[in-house]
Protein backbone atom coordinates (compact mmCIF):
# COMPACT_ATOMS: atom_id res chain seq x y z
CA UNK A 1 0.00 0.00 0.00
CA UNK A 2 2.90 2.28 1.13
CA UNK A 3 4.98 1.74 -2.55
CA UNK A 4 1.56 2.50 -4.21
CA UNK A 5 1.37 5.58 -2.53
CA UNK A 6 4.59 6.40 -2.84
CA UNK A 7 4.45 5.60 -6.72
CA UNK A 8 1.34 7.61 -6.93
CA UNK A 9 3.07 10.59 -5.53
CA UNK A 10 5.93 10.42 -7.76
CA UNK A 11 3.65 9.91 -10.86
CA UNK A 12 1.20 12.90 -10.06
CA UNK A 13 4.63 15.15 -8.96
CA UNK A 14 5.83 14.61 -12.36
CA UNK A 15 3.14 15.29 -14.63
CA UNK A 16 2.43 18.12 -12.54
CA UNK A 17 5.70 19.35 -12.79
CA UNK A 18 5.75 18.70 -16.62
CA UNK A 19 2.08 20.23 -17.25
CA UNK A 20 2.47 23.05 -14.97
CA UNK A 21 5.95 24.35 -16.73
CA UNK A 22 4.30 23.69 -20.28
CA UNK A 23 7.15 21.76 -21.75
CA UNK A 24 6.61 20.74 -25.11
CA UNK A 25 3.78 22.85 -25.64
CA UNK A 26 3.21 25.86 -29.03
CA UNK A 27 5.15 28.84 -27.74
CA UNK A 28 5.26 30.06 -30.97
CA UNK A 29 4.49 34.00 -29.87
CA UNK A 30 2.04 35.43 -32.02
CA UNK A 31 3.47 37.37 -35.24
CA UNK A 32 6.10 34.64 -35.29
CA UNK A 33 4.79 31.69 -37.07
CA UNK A 34 8.02 30.80 -38.43
CA UNK A 35 11.67 29.81 -36.26
CA UNK A 36 13.32 31.87 -39.16
CA UNK A 37 11.57 35.08 -37.74
CA UNK A 38 13.36 34.90 -34.73
CA UNK A 39 16.62 36.85 -34.23
CA UNK A 40 19.54 35.09 -34.63
CA UNK A 41 21.79 35.23 -31.74
CA UNK A 42 24.99 37.37 -32.51
CA UNK A 43 26.02 37.06 -28.46
CA UNK A 44 26.32 34.43 -26.07
CA UNK A 45 23.40 32.92 -24.20
CA UNK A 46 23.55 32.37 -20.82
CA UNK A 47 20.81 29.36 -19.67
CA UNK A 48 19.01 30.92 -16.91
CA UNK A 49 15.66 31.18 -15.10
CA UNK A 50 13.57 33.69 -17.34
CA UNK A 51 12.39 35.45 -14.39
CA UNK A 52 11.82 35.36 -10.30
CA UNK A 53 8.75 33.39 -10.76
CA UNK A 54 10.73 30.74 -12.80
CA UNK A 55 13.56 30.68 -10.51
CA UNK A 56 11.47 30.27 -7.48
CA UNK A 57 10.08 27.37 -9.07
CA UNK A 58 13.15 25.41 -10.18
CA UNK A 59 13.89 25.91 -6.64
CA UNK A 60 10.82 24.66 -5.17
CA UNK A 61 11.49 21.71 -7.62
CA UNK A 62 15.15 20.96 -6.54
CA UNK A 63 13.67 21.38 -2.87
CA UNK A 64 11.09 18.67 -3.58
CA UNK A 65 12.83 16.39 -5.68
CA UNK A 66 15.48 16.04 -2.99
CA UNK A 67 12.59 15.81 -0.67
CA UNK A 68 11.08 12.75 -2.51
CA UNK A 69 14.89 11.25 -3.15
CA UNK A 70 15.29 10.83 0.79
CA UNK A 71 11.87 9.54 1.35
CA UNK A 72 12.44 6.73 -1.56
CA UNK A 73 15.83 6.05 -0.13
CA UNK A 74 14.38 5.55 3.23
CA UNK A 75 11.34 3.11 1.36
CA UNK A 76 13.85 1.27 -0.58
CA UNK A 77 16.23 0.73 2.19
CA UNK A 78 13.28 -1.18 4.37
CA UNK A 79 12.36 -3.25 1.10
CA UNK A 80 16.49 -4.11 0.96
CA UNK A 81 16.00 -5.26 4.87
CA UNK A 82 12.90 -7.04 3.98
CA UNK A 83 13.79 -9.09 0.93
CA UNK A 84 17.32 -9.55 2.14
CA UNK A 85 16.23 -11.32 5.33
CA UNK A 86 13.45 -13.43 3.29
CA UNK A 87 16.05 -14.64 0.77
CA UNK A 88 18.10 -15.49 4.31
CA UNK A 89 15.11 -17.50 5.49
CA UNK A 90 14.81 -19.00 1.90
CA UNK A 91 11.57 -17.99 1.62
CA UNK A 92 10.91 -18.01 -2.01
CA UNK A 93 13.10 -21.27 -2.01
CA UNK A 94 10.41 -23.37 0.26
CA UNK A 95 7.53 -21.29 -1.77
CA UNK A 96 8.63 -22.89 -5.37
CA UNK A 97 8.76 -26.17 -3.76
CA UNK B 1 -15.33 -7.59 -10.02
CA UNK B 2 -13.14 -6.37 -6.72
CA UNK B 3 -9.83 -4.59 -7.82
CA UNK B 4 -7.74 -7.57 -6.97
CA UNK B 5 -9.48 -9.51 -9.18
CA UNK B 6 -9.14 -7.27 -12.58
CA UNK B 7 -5.71 -7.09 -11.58
CA UNK B 8 -5.43 -11.14 -11.54
CA UNK B 9 -7.30 -11.16 -14.86
CA UNK B 10 -5.25 -8.35 -16.29
CA UNK B 11 -2.00 -10.43 -15.57
CA UNK B 12 -3.34 -13.56 -16.79
CA UNK B 13 -4.16 -12.32 -20.35
CA UNK B 14 -0.73 -10.81 -20.53
CA UNK B 15 0.50 -14.25 -19.34
CA UNK B 16 -1.71 -15.92 -22.01
CA UNK B 17 -0.10 -13.68 -24.92
CA UNK B 18 3.54 -12.74 -23.83
CA UNK B 19 4.53 -15.92 -21.31
CA UNK B 20 6.72 -13.20 -18.84
CA UNK B 21 6.71 -15.72 -16.20
CA UNK B 22 9.81 -16.94 -17.70
CA UNK B 23 11.41 -13.80 -17.62
CA UNK B 24 9.96 -13.17 -14.06
CA UNK B 25 11.76 -16.77 -13.09
CA UNK B 26 14.93 -16.21 -14.63
CA UNK B 27 15.68 -12.70 -13.14
CA UNK B 28 14.84 -14.34 -9.23
CA UNK B 29 16.86 -17.21 -10.29
CA UNK B 30 19.77 -15.03 -11.41
CA UNK B 31 22.37 -14.76 -8.75
CA UNK B 32 24.81 -11.88 -8.38
CA UNK B 33 28.00 -12.11 -6.59
CA UNK B 34 28.83 -9.97 -3.26
CA UNK B 35 32.00 -9.42 -2.40
CA UNK B 36 34.38 -6.25 -2.07
CA UNK B 37 34.51 -5.65 -5.84
CA UNK B 38 30.76 -5.65 -5.89
CA UNK B 39 30.91 -1.81 -6.24
CA UNK B 40 31.79 -1.85 -9.97
CA UNK B 41 28.90 -3.57 -10.76
CA UNK B 42 26.57 -0.74 -10.27
CA UNK B 43 28.22 1.38 -13.25
CA UNK B 44 26.78 -0.74 -16.01
CA UNK B 45 23.19 0.06 -15.03
CA UNK B 46 24.31 3.81 -14.22
CA UNK B 47 25.16 4.00 -17.78
CA UNK B 48 22.01 2.82 -19.16
CA UNK B 49 20.42 4.99 -16.57
CA UNK B 50 22.22 8.32 -18.28
CA UNK B 51 21.50 6.65 -21.40
CA UNK B 52 17.91 6.52 -21.01
CA UNK B 53 17.97 10.09 -19.82
CA UNK B 54 19.34 10.99 -23.03
CA UNK B 55 17.22 9.58 -24.91
CA UNK B 56 14.11 11.03 -23.24
CA UNK B 57 15.65 14.93 -23.51
CA UNK B 58 16.66 13.99 -26.91
CA UNK B 59 13.68 13.39 -28.22
CA UNK B 60 12.20 16.48 -26.25
CA UNK B 61 15.24 19.12 -27.65
CA UNK B 62 14.19 17.20 -31.12
CA UNK B 63 10.86 18.56 -31.36
CA UNK B 64 12.38 22.07 -31.40
CA UNK B 65 15.71 21.70 -33.25
CA UNK B 66 16.42 22.45 -36.77
CA UNK B 67 19.21 21.50 -38.46
CA UNK B 68 20.07 23.57 -41.19
CA UNK B 69 23.25 26.09 -41.46
CA UNK B 70 20.65 28.95 -41.10
CA UNK B 71 18.25 27.97 -37.94
CA UNK B 72 20.50 25.36 -36.07
CA UNK B 73 21.87 27.96 -33.48
CA UNK B 74 18.72 30.15 -33.66
CA UNK B 75 16.74 27.07 -32.71
CA UNK B 76 19.35 25.92 -29.62
CA UNK B 77 18.86 29.74 -28.62
CA UNK B 78 14.96 29.44 -28.87
CA UNK B 79 14.78 25.89 -26.85
CA UNK B 80 16.89 28.39 -24.13
CA UNK B 81 14.60 31.00 -24.16
CA UNK B 82 11.53 30.41 -25.09
CA UNK B 83 10.52 26.71 -24.61
CA UNK B 84 9.21 26.66 -20.96
CA UNK B 85 12.14 24.99 -19.19
CA UNK B 86 14.22 24.17 -22.08
CA UNK B 87 17.21 25.40 -20.87
CA UNK B 88 17.21 22.40 -18.15
CA UNK B 89 16.43 20.10 -20.69
CA UNK B 90 19.38 20.47 -22.85
CA UNK B 91 21.63 20.92 -20.00
CA UNK B 92 20.21 17.47 -18.67
CA UNK B 93 20.99 16.59 -22.09
CA UNK B 94 24.25 17.68 -22.52
CA UNK B 95 25.55 16.85 -18.62
CA UNK B 96 23.53 13.24 -19.22
CA UNK B 97 26.02 12.71 -21.98
CA UNK B 98 29.62 13.63 -19.78
CA UNK B 99 28.27 11.49 -16.82
CA UNK B 100 27.63 8.21 -19.18
CA UNK B 101 30.90 9.03 -21.02
CA UNK B 102 33.00 9.67 -17.24
CA UNK B 103 31.27 6.17 -16.07
CA UNK B 104 32.04 4.45 -19.54
CA UNK B 105 35.49 5.29 -18.71
CA UNK B 106 35.14 3.93 -15.49
CA UNK B 107 33.06 0.87 -16.12
CA UNK B 108 35.90 0.00 -18.54
CA UNK B 109 39.20 0.93 -16.96
CA UNK B 110 37.12 -1.70 -13.59
CA UNK B 111 36.96 -4.42 -16.35
CA UNK B 112 40.67 -3.74 -17.55
CA UNK B 113 42.06 -3.83 -13.54
CA UNK B 114 40.10 -6.85 -12.44
CA UNK B 115 40.52 -8.68 -15.77
CA UNK B 116 37.11 -9.71 -16.03
CA UNK B 117 37.74 -9.61 -19.85
CA UNK B 118 39.09 -12.89 -19.80
CA UNK B 119 37.88 -16.26 -20.74
CA UNK B 120 35.41 -16.47 -21.30
CA UNK B 121 34.17 -12.66 -21.73
CA UNK B 122 36.29 -11.94 -24.82
CA UNK B 123 33.05 -10.83 -26.46
CA UNK B 124 31.63 -8.88 -23.75
CA UNK B 125 34.57 -6.74 -23.47
CA UNK B 126 35.13 -6.48 -27.82
CA UNK B 127 31.43 -5.26 -27.71
CA UNK B 128 31.85 -2.87 -24.79
CA UNK B 129 34.70 -1.40 -26.77
CA UNK B 130 32.12 -0.86 -30.12
CA UNK B 131 29.67 0.69 -27.30
CA UNK B 132 32.57 3.09 -25.66
CA UNK B 133 33.27 4.28 -29.68
CA UNK B 134 29.37 5.16 -30.61
CA UNK B 135 29.15 6.67 -26.63
CA UNK B 136 32.44 8.75 -28.33
CA UNK B 137 30.88 9.20 -31.62
CA UNK B 138 27.65 10.95 -30.07
CA UNK B 139 29.44 13.37 -28.05
CA UNK B 140 31.55 14.18 -31.18
CA UNK B 141 28.12 14.49 -33.36
CA UNK B 142 26.17 16.15 -30.47
CA UNK B 143 29.12 18.88 -30.09
CA UNK B 144 28.39 20.27 -33.79
CA UNK B 145 24.99 20.62 -33.19
CA UNK B 146 24.47 24.06 -31.43
CA UNK B 147 26.62 25.77 -34.27
CA UNK B 148 28.81 28.36 -32.43
CA UNK B 149 32.05 29.40 -33.04
CA UNK B 150 33.50 26.68 -30.77
CA UNK B 151 31.75 23.96 -32.07
CA UNK B 152 32.52 24.95 -35.75
CA UNK B 153 35.82 25.26 -35.06
CA UNK B 154 36.36 22.12 -32.63
CA UNK B 155 34.65 19.73 -35.62
CA UNK B 156 36.96 21.01 -37.90
CA UNK B 157 40.06 20.07 -35.91
CA UNK B 158 38.45 16.41 -35.77
CA UNK B 159 37.33 16.16 -39.09
CA UNK B 160 40.84 17.03 -40.14
CA UNK B 161 42.75 14.29 -37.99
CA UNK B 162 41.62 11.32 -40.06
CA UNK B 163 43.06 13.06 -43.33
CA UNK B 164 46.86 12.48 -41.84
CA UNK B 165 46.09 8.28 -42.60
CA UNK B 166 47.37 7.67 -45.98
CA UNK B 167 44.93 6.54 -48.97
CA UNK B 168 42.16 6.22 -47.26
CA UNK B 169 42.16 9.68 -45.21
CA UNK B 170 40.91 12.27 -47.22
CA UNK B 171 37.78 10.53 -48.23
CA UNK B 172 37.25 9.25 -44.39
CA UNK B 173 37.52 13.41 -43.85
CA UNK B 174 35.27 14.08 -46.87
CA UNK B 175 33.14 11.36 -45.53
CA UNK B 176 32.50 12.90 -42.40
CA UNK B 177 31.59 16.84 -44.05
CA UNK B 178 30.03 15.92 -46.54
CA UNK B 179 32.20 17.78 -48.96
CA UNK B 180 35.86 19.81 -48.37
CA UNK B 181 35.21 21.51 -45.92
CA UNK B 182 32.73 21.66 -42.56
CA UNK B 183 29.44 23.46 -43.81
CA UNK B 184 25.79 23.37 -43.64
CA UNK B 185 25.81 19.98 -44.80
CA UNK B 186 28.17 18.73 -42.54
CA UNK B 187 25.84 19.68 -39.84
CA UNK B 188 22.80 17.78 -41.34
CA UNK B 189 25.14 15.19 -41.61
CA UNK B 190 26.01 15.13 -37.61
CA UNK B 191 22.41 15.43 -37.14
CA UNK B 192 20.99 12.22 -38.84
CA UNK B 193 24.00 10.36 -37.26
CA UNK B 194 23.68 11.47 -34.36
CA UNK B 195 19.57 10.95 -33.98
CA UNK B 196 19.64 7.91 -37.11
CA UNK B 197 22.47 5.99 -37.29
CA UNK B 198 24.21 5.70 -33.89
CA UNK B 199 21.23 4.68 -32.12
CA UNK B 200 20.05 1.89 -34.31
CA UNK B 201 24.04 0.67 -33.62
CA UNK B 202 24.38 1.48 -29.81
CA UNK B 203 20.45 -0.29 -29.76
CA UNK B 204 22.24 -3.42 -31.34
CA UNK B 205 25.70 -3.46 -29.47
CA UNK B 206 23.29 -2.89 -26.25
CA UNK B 207 21.33 -6.29 -27.06
CA UNK B 208 24.32 -8.28 -28.20
CA UNK B 209 26.36 -6.48 -24.68
CA UNK B 210 23.41 -7.64 -22.00
CA UNK B 211 23.37 -11.33 -24.21
CA UNK B 212 26.77 -12.20 -23.56
CA UNK B 213 26.46 -10.89 -19.75
CA UNK B 214 23.74 -13.04 -19.61
CA UNK B 215 25.38 -16.14 -21.12
CA UNK B 216 28.81 -15.79 -19.56
CA UNK B 217 27.75 -15.30 -16.15
CA UNK B 218 28.85 -12.16 -13.69
CA UNK B 219 32.59 -12.13 -13.24
CA UNK B 220 33.87 -12.99 -10.06
CA UNK B 221 36.89 -11.97 -8.55
CA UNK B 222 40.66 -13.64 -9.92
CA UNK B 223 40.89 -15.83 -6.31
CA UNK B 224 37.11 -16.92 -6.62
CA UNK B 225 37.37 -17.95 -10.00
CA UNK B 226 40.71 -19.82 -9.57
CA UNK B 227 40.20 -21.21 -6.47
CA UNK B 228 36.07 -22.24 -7.26
CA UNK B 229 35.45 -20.36 -4.10
CA UNK B 230 31.97 -20.53 -2.89
CA UNK B 231 30.91 -16.43 -3.17
CA UNK B 232 27.99 -15.12 -1.37
CA UNK B 233 25.52 -14.02 -3.98
CA UNK B 234 22.32 -12.70 -4.03
CA UNK B 235 19.02 -12.79 -6.05
CA UNK B 236 19.27 -10.29 -9.53
CA UNK B 237 15.42 -9.47 -8.72
CA UNK B 238 14.29 -8.04 -6.43
CA UNK B 239 17.77 -8.17 -3.98
CA UNK B 240 20.17 -6.56 -6.44
CA UNK B 241 17.42 -4.24 -8.83
CA UNK B 242 16.35 -2.45 -4.96
CA UNK B 243 19.99 -1.78 -4.82
CA UNK B 244 20.33 -0.55 -7.89
CA UNK B 245 17.23 1.74 -7.90
CA UNK B 246 18.92 3.21 -4.72
CA UNK B 247 21.83 4.17 -7.12
CA UNK B 248 19.74 5.65 -10.09
CA UNK B 249 17.78 7.87 -7.61
CA UNK B 250 20.89 9.29 -6.32
CA UNK B 251 22.61 9.55 -9.50
CA UNK B 252 18.93 11.30 -11.42
CA UNK B 253 19.20 13.94 -8.08
CA UNK B 254 22.51 14.86 -8.64
CA UNK B 255 22.04 15.23 -12.48
CA UNK B 256 18.87 17.75 -12.13
CA UNK B 257 20.92 20.03 -9.68
CA UNK B 258 24.05 19.74 -11.89
CA UNK B 259 22.01 20.66 -14.64
CA UNK B 260 20.31 22.76 -12.73
CA UNK B 261 23.23 25.04 -11.45
CA UNK B 262 25.37 24.60 -13.93
CA UNK B 263 23.95 24.73 -17.42
CA UNK B 264 25.90 25.09 -20.31
CA UNK B 265 25.70 28.63 -22.26
CA UNK B 266 25.62 28.88 -26.22
CA UNK B 267 28.39 30.73 -27.64
CA UNK B 268 27.33 33.07 -30.77
CA UNK B 269 26.28 31.45 -34.22
CA UNK B 270 29.57 30.10 -36.18
CA UNK B 271 30.57 32.42 -39.11
CA UNK B 272 31.99 30.29 -41.65
CA UNK B 273 33.99 32.56 -43.16
CA UNK B 274 35.88 34.26 -39.58
CA UNK B 275 39.28 32.81 -38.25
CA UNK B 276 38.96 30.32 -35.49
CA UNK B 277 38.58 31.67 -32.40
CA UNK B 278 40.92 31.39 -29.21
CA UNK B 279 41.08 28.74 -27.41
CA UNK B 280 39.58 25.80 -29.48
CA UNK B 281 39.46 23.17 -27.69
CA UNK B 282 37.12 19.70 -27.70
CA UNK B 283 34.69 17.85 -25.14
CA UNK B 284 36.70 16.98 -21.88
CA UNK B 285 37.01 13.27 -22.64
CA UNK B 286 38.71 14.35 -26.07
CA UNK B 287 40.72 16.54 -24.66
CA UNK B 288 44.09 13.57 -24.21
CA UNK B 289 44.12 12.85 -27.61
CA UNK B 290 43.63 16.28 -28.38
CA UNK B 291 47.08 17.11 -26.20
CA UNK B 292 48.75 13.75 -27.71
CA UNK B 293 47.99 15.73 -31.50
CA UNK B 294 49.55 19.44 -30.09
CA UNK B 295 52.40 17.68 -28.26
CA UNK B 296 53.98 16.12 -31.72
CA UNK B 297 56.21 17.85 -33.80
CA UNK B 298 55.69 19.01 -37.51
CA UNK B 299 57.41 16.39 -38.98
CA UNK B 300 59.38 13.39 -37.56
CA UNK B 301 62.53 12.67 -40.35
CA UNK B 302 60.55 12.57 -43.32
CA UNK B 303 57.49 11.62 -41.76
CA UNK B 304 54.52 14.22 -40.62
CA UNK B 305 53.94 14.38 -37.03
CA UNK B 306 49.82 14.33 -37.08
CA UNK B 307 50.13 11.12 -39.12
CA UNK B 308 52.60 9.23 -36.76
CA UNK B 309 50.23 10.69 -34.28
CA UNK B 310 46.94 9.16 -35.77
CA UNK B 311 48.82 5.83 -36.76
CA UNK B 312 50.33 5.43 -32.79
CA UNK B 313 46.57 6.07 -31.47
CA UNK B 314 44.87 3.33 -34.42
CA UNK B 315 47.53 0.71 -33.00
CA UNK B 316 46.86 1.93 -28.67
CA UNK B 317 43.28 1.01 -30.10
CA UNK B 318 43.05 -2.04 -31.76
CA UNK B 319 45.48 -3.44 -28.79
CA UNK B 320 43.11 -2.31 -26.77
CA UNK B 321 40.35 -3.92 -28.61
CA UNK B 322 42.11 -7.29 -28.69
CA UNK B 323 43.48 -6.97 -25.20
CA UNK B 324 41.53 -10.32 -23.69
CA UNK B 325 43.64 -12.26 -26.86
CA UNK B 326 46.84 -10.80 -25.80
CA UNK B 327 45.97 -11.25 -22.28
CA UNK B 328 45.11 -15.07 -22.41
CA UNK B 329 46.82 -16.47 -19.86
CA UNK B 330 45.18 -18.73 -17.43
CA UNK B 331 43.26 -16.73 -14.97
CA UNK B 332 45.68 -17.52 -12.19
CA UNK B 333 48.19 -15.62 -14.19
CA UNK B 334 47.76 -12.08 -12.37
CA UNK B 335 49.22 -10.18 -15.46
CA UNK B 336 50.95 -7.43 -13.46
CA UNK B 337 51.96 -5.93 -16.86
CA UNK B 338 48.42 -5.56 -17.80
CA UNK B 339 47.68 -3.98 -14.13
CA UNK B 340 50.73 -1.41 -14.92
CA UNK B 341 49.52 -0.30 -18.35
CA UNK B 342 46.00 0.42 -16.71
CA UNK B 343 47.52 2.60 -13.75
CA UNK B 344 49.83 4.18 -16.85
CA UNK B 345 46.98 4.97 -19.20
CA UNK B 346 44.89 6.50 -16.61
CA UNK B 347 47.99 8.93 -15.48
CA UNK B 348 48.66 9.44 -19.13
CA UNK B 349 44.85 10.73 -19.88
CA UNK B 350 44.35 12.67 -16.60
CA UNK B 351 48.19 14.28 -17.12
CA UNK B 352 47.29 15.16 -20.70
CA UNK B 353 43.44 16.44 -19.98
CA UNK B 354 45.01 18.50 -17.36
CA UNK B 355 47.85 20.20 -19.68
CA UNK B 356 45.39 20.84 -22.61
CA UNK B 357 43.11 23.10 -19.89
CA UNK B 358 46.35 24.62 -18.53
Amino acid sequence: MRRKISILLCACFFIFSFTNFGFCQQVVPEGKSEITQVNKSSEKIVSSPKDIKERTNIYVFVAWMWLAIFVLLYIFRQKIKEVDRLYHLEFFKSDRK
Amino acid sequence: MSLRNIKIEMLAWFEDRLGLSGITKFLREKKVPQHRHSIWYYTGSAILLFFCIQVITGFMLVFYYKPTLEEANASVGRIMTEVPLGWIIRSVHSWAASFMIALVFVHLISIWLTKSYRKPREMTWMSGIFLMAVSLAFGFTGYLLPWDDLSLSATKVGTDIPRSIPVVGVWVTKLLRGGEDVTGDTLTRFFGIHVCILPVFIFILLAFHVYFIQKQGISLPLRAEVNKEEVKSLPFWPNFIYREVVVWLVLVGIIFSVAIFLPPSLEKEADLMAPAPEGVKPEWYFLFLFQTLKIFPPKILFIHGDTIAVFLMILAGILFFFLPLIDNKPVATKGKVITLMAYVFILYAVVMTVWSLW
